[in-house]
């Protein structure tokens, strides 16, 4: 097969999913953008080496995932690491003051399952429980829960040992189901019902 | 009661991550311990009726149109690994004016700082873009047009002496035009005319013992100045030197400058750009 229309076809499958995974890691609709495009021509580079038994979605997010180094490295002139690779602490610091979480967020406050069965939430409302998560677990939460990678597969995008992306999924699993709660208490305080 | 699982495990169960062993001693510790199995329960049905129907959000229209352009215009390659000798040098220089041009269209980033002024790039960045503007008014005819890249190949192979790689990119969004032996600085060159997205854009072809003249770091690859409204790449592949020429989106630059004045040169369109 044509390499390149075998590229467009697997790119176009993925679509959604990357730009997604670009919107978590930068954050801004035009960043994003920008950097699934620089993702794209690297991919097609590299493509034709690509190990056809491997999980190409997991492959084009790792590419994009050490492109978005690259891009902050060169922009800011300093290490990012802190902010993905280093622990959790700092990240927390930094989301805390910059993000709308209530600080019980923060706290191991699991909103049981069936609670949220039986209150109605709407998938929108997980949906927005996601994104309201802070970006170090937000990552690991949508490859897995919304992408379905396998914690190796998260492991290799992630650059992290699989620990981590365990203990990073469970923690962000508790900080959705926090969040959800949270939606609940908001929504049961404003009387609305779209969540 | 005390659980011989963790809830850690429990979450590793429904996420297929245990392996078989694992999994039979989970599944044994279900049968007799009714609160781990209600966990299990509940949270197979959280996962039916949110999880599991979770899709990424669809990508904006307008950013799915750009990439499906984006894609159009990649060079075409075939799966075997290797290509002998002229396919495979083209098949490079494809993929690199594709990503210049491309990087031209998308506002995309193929550049990287390049520090130092040098007086001889100016000077060939000033006259390609000389050259462009006529190319682009018809000042200066084509010595041959109408023809495929191939075509144009086989007909400078006889009239110039140092050899010429037309990128042969299919894409509706980007026609080769035709090319003709030029005068850059007081040497010879190949200028090839494409059109991209209705807007001009000229490929000077530099043999390579001008181009070494230029005194150019190999690093960064791409040499990128802006002049006149007008980015300028230079670069070199196999031997051979080329300086792309094309506006800057929308020619910000002439906003604030007249075409006639000298911009600084600056190291890469940023400063124009956000
Ligand atoms: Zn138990």
């Amino acid at each position: 097969m044509d390499l390149r229309a075998e590229f467009q076809a697997v790119v176009m499958a993925n679509l959604d999913s990357l730009f997604g995974y670009a919107r978590v890691l930068t954050r801004r609709t035009s960043d994003a953008e920008d950097l699934l495009q620089d993702v794209l021509l690297r991919a097609y580079r590299a493509f034709g080496s690509f190990d056809r038994k491997l999980s190409v979605k997991a492959w084009l997010f790792k590419i994009m995932k050490n492109a978005y180094i690259d891009r902050e490295r060169r922009r800011r002139a300093r290490p990012v690491e802190g902010e993905w690779e280093n622990g959790d602490e700092r990240a927390t610091d930094e989301e805390r003051g910059a993000r709308t979480l209530p600080g019980e967020m923060y706290l191991y406050v699991p909103l049981s399952p069936e609670d949220i069965l039986l209150r109605h939430l709407t998938i929108e409302g997980v949906r927005e429980g996601i994104r309201r998560l802070p970006a170090v677990w937000r990552q690991v939460v949508e490859l897995r829960e919304i992408e379905g990678l396998s914690y190796q597969e998260i492991a290799e995008v992630i650059g992290k040992p699989i620990g981590t992306v365990m203990s990073r999924l469970s923690r962000g699993r508790d900080l959705l189901r926090a969040s959800l709660q949270d939606l609940l208490s908001e929504r049961e305080k404003t009387g609305a019902h779209d969540l | 009661m005390i659980c011989k699982v963790t809830r850690a495990e429990i979450f590793q169960y429904l996420d297929g991550e245990l392996s078989r062993g694992e999994r039979a001693q989970v599944e044994a510790h279900l049968r007799s311990c009714p609160d781990c199995s209600r966990l299990v329960t509940t949270e197979r049905a959280f996962r039916a009726t949110y999880l599991d129907r979770l899709r990424p959000d669809p990508v904006p229209e307008n950013v799915r149109e750009r990439v499906i352009r984006l894609l159009d215009a990649l060079p075409s390659r075939q799966s075997s690994p290797s290509r002998p000798g002229r396919l495979g040098r083209l098949g490079v220089m494809a993929a690199m004016v594709a990503l210049v041009i491309l990087g031209g269209i998308l506002g995309l980033s193929v550049r990287d700082v390049w520090k130092g002024p040098n007086a001889s790039v100016i000077q060939l960045a000033d006259a390609s873009v000389d050259q462009h503007q006529k190319l682009a008014r018809g000042l200066l005819p084509f010595d041959i047009a109408m023809a495929s890249p191939r075509q144009a190949e086989e007909w400078f192979r006889s009239k110039v002496d140092f050899k010429v790689s037309i990128p042969d990119l299919r894409s509706e969004h980007l026609a080769f035009l035709g090319g003709r032996i030029s005068h850059l600085t007081g040497v010879d060159v190949v200028a090839l005319g494409y059109r991209v997205n209705d807007k001009n854009v000229s490929l000077f072809v530099i043999p390579e013992e001008q181009y070494r003249r230029l005194g150019l770091s190999e690093t960064p690859k791409f040499k990128v100045v802006n002049r006149r409204g007008y980015e300028v790449v230079v670069w070199r592949s196999h031997g051979t030197g080329y300086a792309l020429v094309s506006e800057i989106g929308g020619q910000p630059c002439l906003v604030c400058h007249s075409p006639e004045e000298k911009l600084e040169l600056t190291p890469a369109p940023a400063a124009h750009r956000s």
